[in-house]
């Protein structure tokens, strides 16, 4: 009977304490601001700046050196190239356009005909190209080379040996927008376990948390209804990023909700008890904060979330492989858009498993209320 | 008379500097006890000591026959707390947090009637960021009350409010003693432990300096009356002559606020023959005394006469 009495009193203790607190946080705009208003700004502002599908596509200049039908199957050849878009002009023009960073590659053919082709002169054809993009110019030439190398084989009418289709398979699905959404969800995952336990310094600093302490209120209770009411802001936020990744953007999502559920629950946990590792170790809400301004910048740029990880340079990558949002991100991105991983499901979990553990461990080790 | 808390050389540390010096006393039931001493004195060490927020470094304390260290949850259940500069969640209502705080408690006082005790019925849909300083103390004393506790504890809960908003605590101080609340309180207001307590002890750097009824206490400390008149200007010398004039006990000197000026008191048993040694100083040395009053002495006369030093310094 008494421990009946004494389960009704505590269960009406947590359900008054997580009002209060509940209350608390949707009447403070600005805590309102970062956990659901700045989840849908990022959101849309990535939707429209990534919603050209990751269709890449490169200026070519070309400058003929006659009107002949030699040159004019050569642009038309070029012309086929879906990713080129042709601009046809004078050299002086076209250069120009080069270095003001208007034209990927600018091609300068040479006088030509079929019949000088025929009998074997060997015509020089002038390649410009902008130094400084190193990743594209690769590919851009040996595109362009290829069309030459077709059109030699046309001529001198040797056998094609062999023809490669490349068939664009799974991640070539993907768009840009597909890619950085599941990143989204878990940099706003990362903001409300690390910047919501703002709130929970500035309690403890303006002596609300020692108002309490002389009340029988157990402290549990309280700490116990601050992390219940993360958690399902964790899930409002998860739920107005997929919607409107989903009915703006048109986002591709493939995994089963319960799973992105879970993900989202043991993420949010993650970050949670890390945002109170670090409310254990600082003294007051302003080293709080500094810490935690510390830890979220760094993470958000290194984990991967917004351009693969390839891009980094090696010395950089330990630290990449240390981030917990990194794996978060990894994880979402496999269940919700079926994205390929970067490591397995596992190895996702563990590394997050391993950093709600030790960040616990160490925030109930330094605990402090007052 | 049944006794709520008793305390026995309690010693509270931090480090080298000792804020409560081995200090002993009792409280009896349905009484209203007072702690007295200026600030620093080692009120609220005390009082937060008593009800377990702090650790004792030494002694012994049994509140309601519990022991604030092993039995601090149960001993919470039973009592209410009104800290100095209480702090609450800003952005609840009055209300809000009064509900709150009695769903903390087995037998709360409903909400309706701790807002009407300290009469914040007007502002109990407010913020409690939006509330004035006076209200914002109001609504703390509203909360150690909507605990239903036995003993009841309020640190300095007058400082700070207007005289009319004082008056009306102390109403609320005595109906709770009439309910048969205990109510331990720290102030450094004398009026405030002269009118409401029926003990007292007064306390100053860490120790009891006297403790007993209000009116013991002058008993004990006065027989003396308090000559007092408006300082007519004197200078050192004759503040000097005043001094060895054998008219009075001792003299003591009282600076104005600004809004009153000076005053200079004579302590004397002897009230008619230093009055009239007074007028004849004042008309010797070419300074008339006028205003002058005769007056009971209050616990500010003997803070002073025990430590040669006023409570509010």
């Amino acid at each position: 009977m008494r421990g009946k009495n004494s389960l009704e009193r505590n269960l009406k203790i947590f359900k008054e304490t997580f009002i209060a607190n509940a209350k608390e946080f949707l009447r403070d705009r600005g805590a309102l601001f970062w956990m659901l208003a700045f989840p849908i700004i990022f959101t849309v502002i990535f939707g429209i700046v990534f919603s050209g599908g990751g269709e890449i596509s490169f200026t070519v200049g070309v400058v003929k050196g006659n009107d002949s039908p030699a040159t004019n199957q050569i642009v038309e050849s070029l012309k086929q190239i879906k990713t080129f878009q042709l601009e046809v002009g004078s050299k002086e023009e076209e250069m120009k356009a080069l270095e003001e960073g208007n034209r990927s590659l600018v091609l300068i053919l040479p006088e030509l005909s079929f019949s000088e082709l025929g009998r074997g002169k060997e015509s020089r054809v002038e390649l410009y190209y902008d130094a400084t993009r190193q990743n594209t110019n690769q590919t851009l030439i040996s595109a362009v080379k290829q069309v030459f190398a077709e059109m030699e084989r046309g001529i001198s009418e040797s056998p094609k040996l062999f023809a490669v289709e490349s068939r664009p398979v799974q991640s070539e699905q993907l768009t840009n927008f597909d890619y950085i959404l599941p990143g989204i969800l878990a940099m706003s995952l990362m903001q409300l376990g690390l910047f919501g336990v703002f709130q929970f310094l500035n309690l403890r600093e303006k002596g609300v948390l020692r108002g309490l302490a002389v009340t029988p209120l157990p402290r549990s209770a309280f700490f116990e209804s601050e992390v219940l009411l993360r958690l399902l802001t964790a899930m409002v936020q998860t739920l107005l990023i997929v919607v409107i990744g989903k009915l703006l953007f048109d986002v591709r999502l493939v995994g089963s909700p319960l799973v992105i559920a879970g993900l989202v629950m043991i993420g949010a946990m993650t970050f949670i008890s890390m945002g109170y590792m670090v409310a254990s170790f600082a003294k007051t809400l302003e080293s709080g904060r500094n810490i935690i301004q510390l830890i979220q910048f760094p993470m958000m740029f290194l984990s991967g979330i917004f351009f693969p990880i390839d891009f980094m340079p090696t010395y950089i990558k330990p630290v990449v492989k240390a981030i917990p949002l990194t794996y978060l991100g990894d994880a979402l991105r496999q269940t919700m858009v079926g994205a390929p991983p970067s490591h397995s499901m596992g190895v996702n979990l563990a590394v997050l498993a391993g950093w709600l553990v030790v960040s616990s461990v160490l925030a109930i080790r330094f605990w402090r209320w007052e | 008379m049944a006794t709520s808390i008793e305390v026995r050389n309690l010693k509270k540390y931090y480090g080298s500097v000792k804020a409560v010096d081995g200090i002993s006393f009792s409280v009896g039931a349905g009484t209203i006890f007072g702690m007295l001493g200026p600030n620093g004195a080692g009120k609220t060490t005390t009082i937060e000591t008593i009800i377990g927020l702090l650790d004792k470094t030494d002694g012994e304390i049994d509140v309601l026959g519990l022991d604030p260290d092993g039995d601090r949850e149960e001993l919470k259940k039973r009592i209410g707390v009104q800290l100095q500069n209480p702090s609450l969640f800003p952005r609840l209502t009055v209300r809000e947090t009064i509900n709150l705080f009695a769903s903390f408690y087995p037998q709360p006082l409903s909400a309706e009637e701790a807002i009407d005790r300290v009469g914040l019925s007007e502002s109990e849909g407010k913020r409690v960021e939006s509330l004035s300083g006076g209200q914002r103390h109001r609504l703390a004393v509203a909360l150690a009350m909507v605990s239903n506790g036995e003993i009841v504890f309020l640190d300095e809960p007058t400082t700070g409010l207007d005289p009319q908003a004082r008056r009306r605590l102390w109403e609320v101080i005595r109906d709770l003693k009439e309910e048969g609340v205990t109510v331990f309180l720290t102030t450094h207001y004398m009026d405030e432990a002269q009118t409401l307590c029926g003990k007292l002890v007064i306390i100053d750097r860490g120790k009891i300096i006297a403790q007993g009824s209000p009116g013991y206490l002058i008993d004990k400390y006065f027989q003396e009356r308090a000559v007092e008149f408006p300082d007519p200007g004197l200078n050192e010398e004759e503040k000097k002559a005043l001094e060895g004039a054998d008219l009075s006990k001792r003299v003591s000197y009282e600076e104005g606020d600004g809004m009153e000026g000076n005053l200079v008191i004579l302590y004397s048993e002897d009230v008619t023959e230093t009055i009239s040694k007074a007028m004849d100083f004042g008309r010797e040395v070419g300074k008339p005394i006028d205003g002058l009053t005769v007056r009971q002495p209050t616990l500010e006369d003997v803070f002073l006469k025990l430590t040669g030093r006023r409570i509010r310094e």
